[in-house]
Parts: C-alpha cells; sequence; structure tokens
C-alpha cells in the first residue's frame, strides 16, 4: 500500500491512466520573463506590466538566460525578503521609535539590487502532460502557486494556482 | 537564609522565547553561490549544511565564504569543502544564560535548537534575538522608568559617545579585496572603512559586499572601491543613541560610524546590539543584565 501513491503518481504523469486534465489544458500559454541580470526596479515594471497585460495581479515571473533556458524564477516573496530589514525582531520590539518613511528606504535600496542575486533557482517545473492531481499534489507539498510547463528542455507554458482551482470549480459545482 | 550568587534579567527565560523557527540550510553537495544568495536573500551570517537524513553536519558563514573567495574556490565549490563543523546546538527549554555561556565558551554568535530525531535543527538562537527579547522584557518590566512617568518613549538618558567603540580600522581606496579580506580576518570584523588618498572617508566594504563580489566574479585583486558601498552611514558622538538606532534601521545596516565635529572625522563604532542593549536599560536588573552580556561575543 506504501507504494500506491508513487505509482499513481508515475502512471498519471506517462499518461498511461487517462484520467483526463493534464497541464497542457490549464496551462498559460502566454509568460512573462525576465534576464538574471535586470534589476529590482526592472522586475517591478515587469510585474506591472504583465499585470496590465493580463488582467490579473502577476505574483512570480520566470528568469531566463539568453537562449531561452529556465534559470529560476522571482516571486513577490522574494522581493518581500529583499525588503525585509535584517534586524527587524530587535527594532521591531521598540514600540516607541518613530519609524515614518522606512519603507520608502528599504524600496530605494532594492531596487539597483539583481534579480540573479535573489531570486529562486530550486524550480519545480512540470510537463505538459503531468496530470491535475499530480499538479495539485505537487502544489500542495511545496506550497507551491505556479509551476512551469518544460516541454523538452523549452518552457511552453505556467500552470498557476487560480486556473487549476477554476477548472476544479467547475468540477466541483457541476 | 540562601545567597543569591547569580542575578539577572534573563533569569527564567528560556531558549524557547528567544528562539526563531526558520532555519535557512542547503545540503552539502549546494554550491557556493548557492549560499551567497541564501546570505543574500535571508539576511542571514550563517546557513546550517545538512546531510542526507536533514541533519546538521556544519555551518558556512559569510566568514567562511568570504574565505573562500579570498582562497580562490570556484563558486560552484560544494559547501561541504568550507563548512565547519559540527554545528553547536541548545535545547529549546534551557536558560537563556545557558545559551549565551555556550556561544560565549565556542566564540559562536547563533546555536541551533535541537529537534527530537539527533542533528535536526528545529530552530536557531542568534545573539541578536537575545537582544530583542531583552528589549521586549525590559519596556513591559513594572519597574521600567516608562511605565513610572507613564511617558510613551524610554528616556534617552545615552548619547552616542557613552556607547560607541572607539578607534577605526580602515583601508585605502587602492587597497585590493585581497588585502580588506586580510584585515577582516585578522581583526574580527564585519566591515571596514574605506578612505581615499587624503584619508578621508569613502566607503565601506563589509563581508557582505566581499560575498556578492565573490558571486559577481570580480577578481580579489580588485580595488576596495570597486565594492564598496557608499556613503558611510555615520552619526555625531554627541547624539542621542535614538538617532544613532534610526539611522542604522533606514540604513538596514549594523554599525555606524561615529564622527566628532564634522562628518569627516569618525572616532569610532556603534552596533545595534549594543544601542539596543543600552536603550533597554531603565532598572537594576537590566543594568547587571547589560554588564553580563557586554561579556558576549
Amino acid at each position: 500500500m506504501a507504494v500506491f501513491p508513487f505509482i499513481l503518481i508515475k502512471v498519471l504523469d506517462k499518461g498511461v491512466l487517462n484520467l483526463g486534465l493534464t497541464a497542457r489544458e490549464v496551462m498559460d500559454t502566454r509568460f512573462f520573463t525576465l534576464g538574471p541580470e535586470a534589476t529590482v526596479a526592472e522586475a517591478a515594471r515587469a510585474f506591472e506590466q504583465a499585470g496590465r497585460e493580463t488582467g490579473r495581479t502577476v505574483f512570480g515571473l520566470l528568469v531566463t538566460g539568453a537562449d531561452g533556458q529556465l534559470m529560476g524564477m522571482l516571486s513577490i516573496y522574494d522581493i518581500f525578503l529583499l525588503l525585509r530589514p535584517k534586524h527587524i525582531h530587535i527594532w521591531g520590539e521598540m514600540e516607541d521609535l518613530e519609524v515614518s518613511g522606512i519603507l520608502e528606504a528599504a524600496c530605494g535600496r532594492a531596487k539597483s539590487m539583481l534579480v540573479s542575486d535573489i531570486m529562486t533557482t530550486e524550480v519545480v517545473t512540470i510537463t505538459p502532460e503531468t496530470h491535475l492531481l499530480l499538479i495539485i499534489d505537487i502544489m500542495i507539498k511545496k506550497h507551491i502557486r505556479r509551476l512551469p510547463v518544460l516541454e523538452n528542455g523549452k518552457i511552453v507554458g505556467m500552470v498557476y494556482f487560480s486556473k487549476v482551482f477554476n477548472h476544479l470549480r467547475e468540477l466541483l459545482s457541476s | 537564609m540562601p545567597i543569591i550568587a547569580y542575578q539577572n534579567v534573563l533569569q527564567g527565560l528560556t531558549v524557547q522565547e528567544a528562539r526563531r523557527r526558520q532555519v535557512i540550510r542547503l545540503p552539502r553537495e549546494a554550491p557556493l553561490e548557492q549560499a551567497v544568495r541564501f546570505s543574500i536573500k535571508y539576511k542571514v551570517n550563517a546557513l546550517l549544511i545538512t546531510g542526507e537524513r536533514q541533519e546538521g553536519v556544519g555551518v558556512v558563514s559569510k566568514t567562511d565564504l568570504m574565505g573562500a573567495y579570498y582562497a580562490g574556490l570556484p563558486i560552484d565549490t560544494p559547501c561541504e569543502a568550507v563548512m565547519v563543523g559540527p554545528p553547536l546546538f541548545c535545547r529549546a527549554e534551557e536558560t537563556l544564560d545557558a545559551a549565551l555561556n555556550t556561544m560565549r565558551s565556542h566564540r559562536v554568535h547563533r546555536l541551533y535548537v535541537a529537534g527530537e530525531a539527533p542533528g535536526l535543527a528545529v530552530g536557531v538562537l542568534a545573539y541578536p534575538d537575545i537582544v530583542g527579547l531583552l528589549y521586549r522584557y525590559c519596556l513591559n518590566c513594572q519597574k521600567s522608568l516608562r511605565r513610572k512617568s507613564g511617558s510613551a518613549s524610554l528616556p534617552d538618558r545615552f548619547r552616542v559617545r557613552e556607547v560607541m567603540t572607539p578607534g577605526i580600522y580602515g583601508h585605502q581606496e587602492d587597497d585590493s579585496l585581497h588585502q580588506v579580506m586580510e584585515g577582516l580576518a585578522a581583526y574580527r570584523l564585519g566591515a571596514v572603512l574605506i578612505r581615499d588618498s587624503e584619508g578621508l572617508p569613502l566607503g565601506v566594504v563589509s563581508k557582505t559586499d566581499l560575498i556578492l563580489a565573490y558571486k559577481h566574479a570580480i577578481p580579489a585583486a580588485a580595488p576596495a572601491r570597486e565594492v564598496m558601498t557608499a556613503p558611510v552611514q555615520a552619526v555625531e558622538a554627541a547624539a542621542a543613541l535614538v538617532d544613532a538606532l534610526k539611522t542604522m534601521i533606514f540604513a538596514d545596516v549594523h554599525r555606524v560610524f561615529v564622527y566628532q565635529d564634522n562628518p569627516r572625522n569618525l572616532v569610532g563604532i556603534l552596533s545595534l546590539s549594543d544601542v539596543a542593549r543600552f536603550r533597554s536599560g531603565t532598572c537594576r536588573a537590566c543594568l547587571a543584565s547589560r554588564i553580563k552580556l557586554e561579556e558576549g561575543p
């Protein structure tokens, strides 16, 4: 019994058992990328542009090399980490301290940092044939909300948590 | 009548109350490039290096990364080649006093909190965390002058000159990063002042600047001015501690230089831990604790 989930995952991933939805059906083929040498200020503008073009808030961008290979991802969380002051655990205790303007100062410092210095390189990827149940499993276990889809090493799309939920919602409510 | 041989404000507080649960860790085979990136990204001075069972097998600090840069090791060298081990552990139920003693005797600034399984870390206790806890403790203390006076803020009795460490260690802007690293290692410093040819303060090179230079493949023979952070964050010796604290918080640094009369005349250095400790002292228990902490790393 212990190996059953593993076998199920293998079967689902290889498409041996056709249970319907795979990454191909739920992925966005339009995705946005950044170069590793972009600054955080440029990344912020890219987030803004991607949001404008998609009509929703974009929380993560792919980082790609000159030949389009996936090098990492930059998420809002990575930027939050950069903005968080080093010793907030000390001065955060100092309720009597006036710190207005500190956020502007933190943003001013972060602007010139390079995307390659703060991006996440340990990116979990899937293939177009990865089944929706396996995608859910990865999202739960790894606390991931977006997964790049690679086909023969090339990025072909992105699967978003919200899109997965939308597909499931239709199935659940029908 | 029992004789109280040892008493201070940390008495009764345990590691559990000051520890951080997030342990930044990397597998032993992870490249140094990743260790640099994690140090920068999570703003930590050291990373726990783990084995196959997630057990702690060593620690890679910014000093170790700087050493790798100095030695010319390739940036894809695995962490286990430079890690120092085994990591030092404490227990969550241990007193903060005992943990501080362990830090002092081993001359380290952090301990990992041991979990159930052997070698497994479930938290980290860093020296600044204890200072932060001490501050909160004193702020809420019934004996606090702030409570007694009904004031919203602690009295700023202290001036920068009373708390600073006098003397400045510096390098010339043309000195190589090699020379800067030698100076940092010899004096066990986190950063050095960089001066121009006339001896005036120009910038600061910290271990963070150096490990970023390592990641960006800047040769260690490059001059210090190439990687230094400018301008120098400095406060006047006569300023109130709260002003120094604000300067550090806004610049996100844990030390500032101190000047006398004009910003070109630097006379000392002030650390965030020093400021936090002195601003917490409003009663005898705190003063006793401060004396104890001053012996710390």
